[in-house]
């Protein structure tokens, strides 16, 4: 039995329903604003692998000096010896006493 | 290459300040040394190629097609119209010079911005997660 889901196209006709001189352009953004929004409410579960560099304490979480679309970190893994990802605790508060800038 | 931390649950952590995350180790040596040895915080101490695995929420992608699937829930799609009729009736509201189709409008737009809400906010969780069937009940062991 096939899903039931809406393309873009269906989406617009049925707003089209009511509002038919909207341009499209208009529409396709507030679409994509719905999206931004709906994805503030935990929608979409992804994950990420990151390279340590020796002495560096901070990675690069943002939009745009990463490649990924980060929303909220939930869970991080550290590979252990035997190559395995075992997951590892968040310090709270971060209020560590040897704190770097790299 | 695996790291050299056996028990990375042990002496592996991480926090969040605002876009950048730190992963920290309390592994060092056992040296006197000022604050870097074993059991202090400090930063990850060694080099491993896609040594992190980060679980996160993340944004959809956007559409651009006509042929396109919103990148969320299918039980949200529907819920989408809610969200854009709700910005129209909004726009619609302020073009108007007649008060009574504004108002008409205004009532419209918190009528379907209600109806996005509710499927996103109020009722989301329990329509997009994945988790059903009967709660088991565990009773305390008390031999």
């Amino acid at each position: 039995m096939a899903v039931r889901r809406l393309t873009v196209k269906n989406i617009i006709s049925r707003i089209r329903q009511t509002f038919p001189e909207a341009p499209d352009n208009y529409l396709y953004n507030l679409i994509n604003d719905a999206l931004l929004e709906a994805g503030l409410y935990r929608t979409k579960v992804e994950y990420a692998k990151a390279t340590t560099v020796e002495d560096q304490m901070w990675y690069d979480l943002s939009d745009t000096g990463s490649s990924v679309d980060i929303n909220k970190v939930f869970r991080v893994d550290f590979m252990d010896s035997a190559g395995d990802y075992i997951k590892t605790p968040r310090m709270l508060d971060g209020e560590i006493l040897k704190m770097d800038i790299t | 290459m695996a790291s050299n931390h056996n028990h990375p649950e042990n002496d592996v952590a991480w926090f969040i300040v605002g876009d950048k995350l730190a992963v920290i180790t309390t592994r060092g040596s056992d040296s006197s040394s000022v604050h870097s040895k074993s059991g202090d915080w400090k930063a990850i101490d060694e080099a491993v190629t896609n040594g992190v695995l980060i679980h996160y929420y993340a944004e959809p992608n956007t559409v651009d097609e006509l042929s396109d699937y919103p990148d969320i829930d299918n039980a949200m799609h529907a819920s989408i119209v809610d969200y854009v009729k709700s910005k129209l009736y909004i726009d619609r509201a302020g073009k108007t010079t007649d008060p009574n189709a504004s108002g008409t409008a205004m009532n419209l737009a918190m009528v379907h911005e209600k109806q996005w809400r509710d499927a996103l906010v109020k009722f989301g969780t329990r329509r997009r997660d994945k988790i059903g069937g009967q709660r088991a009940v565990r009773t305390f062991d008390l031999r």
